[in-house]
């Protein structure tokens, strides 16, 4: 089958870059080995959580573009920057809306009793913005491992209500399980009660993010009616809901403009013509089939998501085998923390200011692929906070210079 | 007969890919609806460590996976989830025994033409709720689980009654349910392939085995699988293709007899191997296909089987659906009917299958459709039985707005058709 364009990779890059390319008009092909990320990353939209507190985003990103002229963002600007998010929001209409606090990072609560500065943030997360020692009731659930209510409350100097779901029959709960409760009116008014009881003059209550999946804002705003106080989520540990309802949404916008999706299929080889890729093929065993384009666009992430992959002596880039970047010699890929500035995160793919993948010499591989999203080098994206501002940039804009 | 202990190695080593991304938790239908069953990350790869032969089994929670591989295709470490699952289940069955209720629904082919010879009876024995309750007694199939009707003749048979039309011969596989259950989507298939320009051929064929299969049991689906293969390795020698509207038993056929049963001979098969609607697309993109259509003014939705999902060929009779004009399809967003082949029939899991049926119900009644499409004979029965709508296989719709060659003129008989297809009393 023949594709104006193909996306290799499903996470928040690819998708950005198939809704850019649908809103042309264009004929997408959307594929991933898994789901993408969404659902292990991306709870909030981090754009620079690197930058001094009270500084405007805007300055931020002005200041940090004219010292990191390798950065991706140095390829898209500020104003592009902007426009690529206002792209990604104008999928999420309210109620379940994202939203900043006036420009500039807020401070949202994490799951492990700490505070993580992010860009934008649903609605349902909102209200953390006000939590204060004292004036939350945290709420957990009995056999639901991944939110430890009453670890976060002594974190946050706040009390906690640690909800019994006795008969529901075994000791563990998952995240879906509750979730699906959730977007039940009856149990709504179960548990909303209980909490309206436990509450000690506290004006906010938080839970793990288990509003439902559908509908997060009328389950919010019925425990609201029901306790008098405001509800908000704080994220916790994968599966994260907060990033299966992004992308669920932007599953059913891409559908419903005739996106081509193949979930769990992973490429085996691609066809190449000097400098033209002319299409993929994908192994499913047994069979082997074949799809061909006039553009391709790689999203695949960095190790986590696959994109790369780290041998003893190597790294490599997984579908196109494109030269792989590092700023350090091997004896230096070793750091002490991986979340700290670790050198494995400077890792990735140099691009040309539309995108397209370069050789050593800085010249471009091939013709019709472009690279986007975390895989490109010259950032530390987990480092810097920055890794849905990548995305959604580089997915929007590596779509956008491509096509039009 | 089992799986080779290659390949049973193979599946374990596998399960050590597992980054514990939890995606898989995200997805799966079943550990949604109930704490009773943990999820794939645990069920699978997690619990896989402690799984050794010679020991017994201590999770028999593992039989509540409904082998829908929405988590298989969601992992991006490449872990065969839902085939562990299936390793484990069978392992279980083979300590405690199988029961005879197994063996009943999924050897449905060894009397399923009892119930065709005997259909207006059979029919009515099973409506019954008298017998209803015994089969739930005796045999715990649940008393409110949507049992089918046998139709008589067989489609075989009505097929067999046919002359043939000429053009290029093009093989179909039916299934059992098409045989004697919903005789009309064989017919359909047939009439439409007629259309335009094939002569179809029946191979001699079985149950594909995938009944077997989602039950633990690799014997029984081994010695299906090998019989297809001798009848319909020697279809494509003879030239043809083969062409399947089930798309369970064709995700058996094409994927599972050569990926998991490693059957001799599955490959070469599976290249011949194609979903109808599959065809269709591919002769349409290469300029192919001609369809004259009617007006068909219907609003319906379109549910995608988890099967269909597995064969990863996107959603092809959706695509050729929007050819027809005045048919206003939306996909239904849901990803589990909740039947599982045979697992909505069970007591034990009834209500397992009913919670998750109760989302897709949600999710029809928010489109509110006037008809469902959908390729899976467990769907459409579920979903008959969950909602009251007429269901239908799409290859019935596009038969039914396939205008006759000779009937030229472009008008609107969108009321006419709609009684044909039973939208209006
Ligand atoms: S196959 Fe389906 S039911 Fe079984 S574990 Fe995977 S997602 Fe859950
Ligand atoms: S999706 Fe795959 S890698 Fe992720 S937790 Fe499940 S089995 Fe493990």
């Amino acid at each position: 089958m023949h594709y104006d364009l193909i996306i290799i990779g499903m996470g928040l890059s690819g998708l950005m870059a198939a809704k850019t390319a649908l809103d042309l008009k264009k004929r997408v092909l959307l594929i991933g080995k898994g789901m993408g990320g969404l659902t292990l990353f991306s709870n909030t939209i981090d754009i620079l959580g690197r930058i001094p507190e009270n500084l405007n985003l805007k300055d931020g990103l002005f200041e940090w573009i004219k010292d990191h002229p390798e950065h991706p963002y140095s390829k898209i600007g500020v104003e592009g920057i902007e426009e690529a998010l206002s792209s990604f929001i104008s999928i999420f209409p309210p109620p379940y809306t994202f939203q900043s606090l006036n420009g500039r990072n807020a401070k949202l609560p994490t799951a492990i009793g700490t505070f993580r500065p992010t860009y934008l943030f649903p609605s349902t997360l909102a209200g953390g913005t006000y939590l204060k020692e004292g004036n939350t009731l945290i709420v957990g659930f009995k056999g639901f491992k991944d939110f430890y209510a009453g670890y976060m409350a002594k974190e946050f100097k706040c009390r906690h209500l640690t909800l019994s779901l006795q008969d529901e029959g075994r000791s563990e709960l998952t995240a879906t399980y509750l979730s699906r409760l959730m977007e039940k009116e009856g149990f709504r008014e179960r548990i909303g009660s209980q909490i309206k009881n436990a509450l000690k003059g506290e004006s906010l209550v938080a839970m793990p993010p288990i509003l439902g999946l559908r509908d997060p804002m009328d389950a919010k705003k019925h425990l609201e009616a029901i306790t008098g106080v405001e509800v908000f989520e704080i994220p916790t540990l994968p599966p994260s809901l907060l990033g299966m309802r992004l992308f669920n949404r932007f599953k059913e916008y891409l559908l419903e403009r005739g996106v081509d999706l193949l979930i769990g299929n992973k490429i085996s080889k691609v066809q190449i013509k000097s400098a033209l890729c002319e299409g993929i093929e994908v192994y499913h065993p047994p069979i082997t089939r074949f799809y061909s384009a006039d553009h391709f666009i790689l999203a695949t992430g960095r190790f986590i998501g696959g994109g790369l992959e780290a041998e003893r002596e190597r790294i490599s880039e997984t579908v196109f085998h494109l030269p792989v970047w590092s700023t350090r010699s091997q004896d230096k890929w070793f750091g002490e923390n991986f979340f700290d500035d670790h050198p494995i995160h400077g890792f990735g793919i140099s691009v040309d200011p539309s995108f397209r993948p370069l050789d050593s010499e800085g010249k471009p591989i091939f013709e019709n692929v472009r690279v986007i999203g975390t895989i490109l080098s010259g950032h530390h994206s987990l480092y810097e906070g920055s890794r849905e501002g990548i995305e959604i940039s580089t997915g929007y804009w590596g779509a956008k210079r491509l096509l039009e | 007969m089992t799986l080779s202990s290659k390949k049973r190695d193979s599946l374990k080593r596998n399960a050590d890919l597992c980054i514990r991304c939890a995606n898989c938790m995200a997805v799966c239908p079943v550990s949604r609806v109930t704490p009773l069953f943990p999820g794939p990350k645990h069920a699978g790869p997690g619990a896989e460590r402690f799984r050794r032969p010679g020991e017994l089994s201590v999770d028999e929670w593992v039989d509540l996976c409904i082998g829908c591989h929405l988590c298989d295709s969601v992992c991006p470490a490449g872990v065969p989830i839902s085939e562990l699952n299936l390793l484990a289940k069978a392992k279980s069955l083979d300590e405690r025994g199988r029961p005879f209720r197994d063996w009943l629904l999924t050897h449905s082919y060894l009397y399923g033409w009892g119930g065709v010879l005997f259909s207006p009876l059979t029919n009515r024995l099973l409506r019954n709720s008298m017998v209803k309750r015994l089969l739930e007694t005796i045999l715990k199939i649940h008393r409110k689980s949507p049992l089918p009707d046998y139709q008589s003749p067989t489609f075989r048979q009505w097929f067999k009654g046919r002359s043939s039309r000429g053009g290029k011969k093009i093989a179909y596989f039916y299934g059992c349910f098409t045989n004697t259950n919903e005789i009309d989507v064989g017919k359909a298939t047939v009439e439409v392939l007629e259309a335009i320009g094939f002569e179809v051929v029946l191979p001699p064929q079985d149950c594909c085995g995938l009944p077997m299969l989602g039950n633990g049991d690799f014997n029984g689906a081994i010695k299906k699988g090998r019989k297809n293969l001798s009848s319909l390795l020697r279809t494509i020698r003879s030239g043809m293709e083969v062409l399947y509207t089930s798309t369970s038993c064709g995700f058996m056929i094409k994927h599972e007899y050569a990926h998991l049963l490693e059957l001799p001979g599955s490959e070469d098969l599976a290249k011949h191997t194609f979903e109808l609607f599959e065809f269709l697309r591919t002769l349409k993109e290469s300029g192919n296909l001609n369809f004259h259509f009617k007006k068909l003014p219907v609003k319906a939705g379109y549910f995608a089987p988890c099967h269909l999902r597995a064969l990863g060929i996107g959603f092809p009779a959706f695509e050729i659906l929007k050819l027809i004009p005045g048919l206003e399809s939306k996909v239904i967003e849901a990803d589990c009917c909740g039947m599982g082949g045979t697992f909505g029939f069970k007591k034990e899991k009834y209500e397992i299958a009913e919670e998750i049926g109760k989302d897709l119900r949600e999710a029809i009644d928010r489109l509110n459709p006037e008809l469902i499409l959908t390729e899976c004979e467990g769907c459409r029965l579920q979903i008959r039985h969950l909602t009251g709508l007429k269901v239908l296989h799409p290859i019935q719709i596009l038969r039914d707005a396939l205008r006759s060659s000779s009937d030229q003129e472009v008008f609107d008989v969108g009321d006419a058709l709609k009684n044909k297809i039973g939208l209006k009393s």
